[in-house]
């Protein structure tokens, strides 16, 4: 059981965005979404989540079409697929500890109006999830702008965490970051999918990350899948688009290397 | 063309919004969190409000009765205008500038920052979660706030017609039942309770549908009261119309002789 997606079609209007697409996430392991701005990366992440319905296709969570569920069934694939997004969507008129919590809250449980976790166990997990992306608790009375972009896209990923999902979906992580920010949110995606052995999507356009960090790799362009394969098959690649990522990229990290293959090969 | 596909749109907004309420759990604290939170910071305006109107109508019937001799029909004529017309109206132009801008604002903002994304990704219906209460709080409190605005406006209207227009309190109430009576405050509680609706949903819907950034939620916000005055102004129309005929028949005993 994992994520696929069979021959997706998604359209604007007359805007093709996706193509019959069709891949499967392998469990435990980080698949990477390479492609330009505007190919259908972060659609294909809203996809999986229901937040976006497809014009054809079939996007399985677990063999469940999410195109056929509806609120109570969407709502259970959600709580499955925590989402990172491109901006740290903290509730800014909730403290962090409120945003850490809110996903174990009785709103956001199976039967809404329950209570499933006392503020004791809702605590406890609150600051392991925060020690998990290296915060600690004297910053959990602040409020989201009261902190640095880095340190609110590090609570938007504890709070993603405190549910404990399935699978992790990072939208662009690391835009908008300097580059030693970018570096410990690539190592921190990483260190958790190990930890955790979730399974992770990253949509990015950057190589850089790719090879770091992904076990496989997904290239889109124009509507449709280019390129697929590990990061040893990317980077022996022929399609000129992927050529293009990697000469701009390892111009700029000549030694970067695959976390994946180097230090824990295993999920 | 725009303001009926909006109507349209609005109109299904409002009701998956009343169907979340009655079919979900544990909406009534966060209601009754709104409720104190929008009657508290719109109480001082509607207050200060309520007061200069009910002077300044007084000063301008005042000009008008006086001509005629029929001052002693100040307060009863000031009091039935405030309660059939003005304090509904002013009181849900107060709180679609108050509270509907800052509700589209504040929703709008949150969905531009995909926060409400974030909201339903946890896996929380963000209908129950964020607009439930804020719809309901605004309807509810509208009526809050109509009496406090119609009990100061009245008041406003008493001092101002005994400083000015030498109208004593006894005179002034004396005629107040002449034009008033329990209808002339249903017909104000009814007017009140569907633009405090139309408040509501407006600002709600713009809100939570606002896209495109910073302007995005700009527009929203001018949309919401652009639509909000539009279609109040219309249910104005519409609701007097209905409710004056609607009284006619109540008074001619129409309903009372046929029920027997």
């Amino acid at each position: 059981m994992s994520i696929c997606f069979q021959k997706v079609t998604q359209t604007f209007g007359s805007k093709i965005v996706l193509k019959e697409v069709s891949f499967e996430v392998p469990k435990g392991k980080i698949l990477f979404i390479l492609g330009k701005s505007g190919v259908g990366k972060s659609v294909t992440l809203k996809l999986i989540v229901g937040m976006l319905k497809a014009s054809s296709g079939q996007v399985l969570v677990d063999g469940q079409d999410v195109m056929q569920l509806q609120d109570e069934g969407l709502a259970q694939v959600r709580r499955k697929c925590g989402m990172v997004f491109q901006y740290p969507a903290l509730l800014d008129s909730l403290t962090l500890y409120e945003n850490l919590s809110f996903g174990l809250r009785p709103f956001c449980t199976p039967n809404p109006g329950t209570i499933l976790m006392s503020e004791a166990e809702i605590r406890k997990t609150v600051l392991e999830k925060l020690s998990l992306v290296h915060l600690g608790p004297e910053i959990l009375e602040l409020f989201p702008h009261q902190i640095s972009y880095g340190m609110q896209k590090r609570i938007s990923l504890a709070r993603t965490l405190a549910p404990e999902p399935h699978y992790l979906l990072f939208d662009e992580p690391t835009t908008g970051l300097d580059p030693i920010t970018t570096q410990a949110v690539n190592d921190l995606i990483f260190d958790l999918s190990r930890k955790l052995k979730v399974t992770s999507i990253v949509v990015s356009h950057d190589m850089a990350c790719a090879l770091q960090i992904a076990d496989q790799i997904l290239v889109l362009d124009e509507a449709q899948i280019i390129a697929q394969g590990t990061v040893d098959e990317i980077k022996q690649s022929s399609v000129p688009l992927v050529q293009e990522f990697l000469k701009e990229t390892l111009a700029l990290f000549p030694l970067e290397e695959n976390r994946s293959s180097t230090h824990d090969p295993s999920p | 063309m725009t303001l009926l596909h909006e109507l349209g749109a609005i109109w299904l907004f409002s009701l998956q919004v009343f169907r979340t309420f009655l079919t979900t759990k544990g909406n009534f604290q966060p209601i009754l969190a709104q409720i104190a939170s929008i009657s508290l910071r719109t109480l001082p305006t509607v207050i200060f409000s309520g007061i200069f109107v009910g002077g300044i109508l007084v000063l301008q019937l005042n000009l008008i009765l006086s001509k005629y001799d029929a001052q002693s029909l100040l307060g009863g004529l000031n009091t039935s205008t405030i309660i059939r017309q003005v304090g509904p109206l002013i009181i849900s132009f107060l709180l679609a500038g108050k509270i509907g801008a800052f509700t589209a604002a504040e929703l709008g903002t949150m969905r531009v920052t995909e926060q409400i994304d974030a909201i339903e990704c946890l896996g929380t219906h963000p209908i129950q979660y964020l607009i439930v209460p804020r719809f309901l709080g605004i309807m509810v409190s509208s009526l809050f706030l109509l009496l406090i605005g119609l009990t100061f406006s009245i008041v406003g209207a008493m001092g101002i017609a005994k400083q000015s227009c030498g109208i004593n309190f006894l005179q002034f109430m004396g005629s107040i039942p002449k034009f008033t009576d329990f209808w002339t405050l249903t017909q104000a509680i009814i007017q009140s309770l569907i633009y405090g609706t139309i408040v509501a949903a407006v600002s709600c819907h713009q809100g939570f549908t606002a896209k495109g950034g910073a302007r995005g939620v700009g527009q929203a916000v001018t949309r919401a009261a652009v639509y909000t005055n539009f279609y109040i102004v219309l249910a104005n129309w519409i609701t007097n119309h209905f409710l004056n005929f609607f009284e006619q028949i109540v008074k001619s005993g129409y309903l009372y002789e046929s029920s027997f």
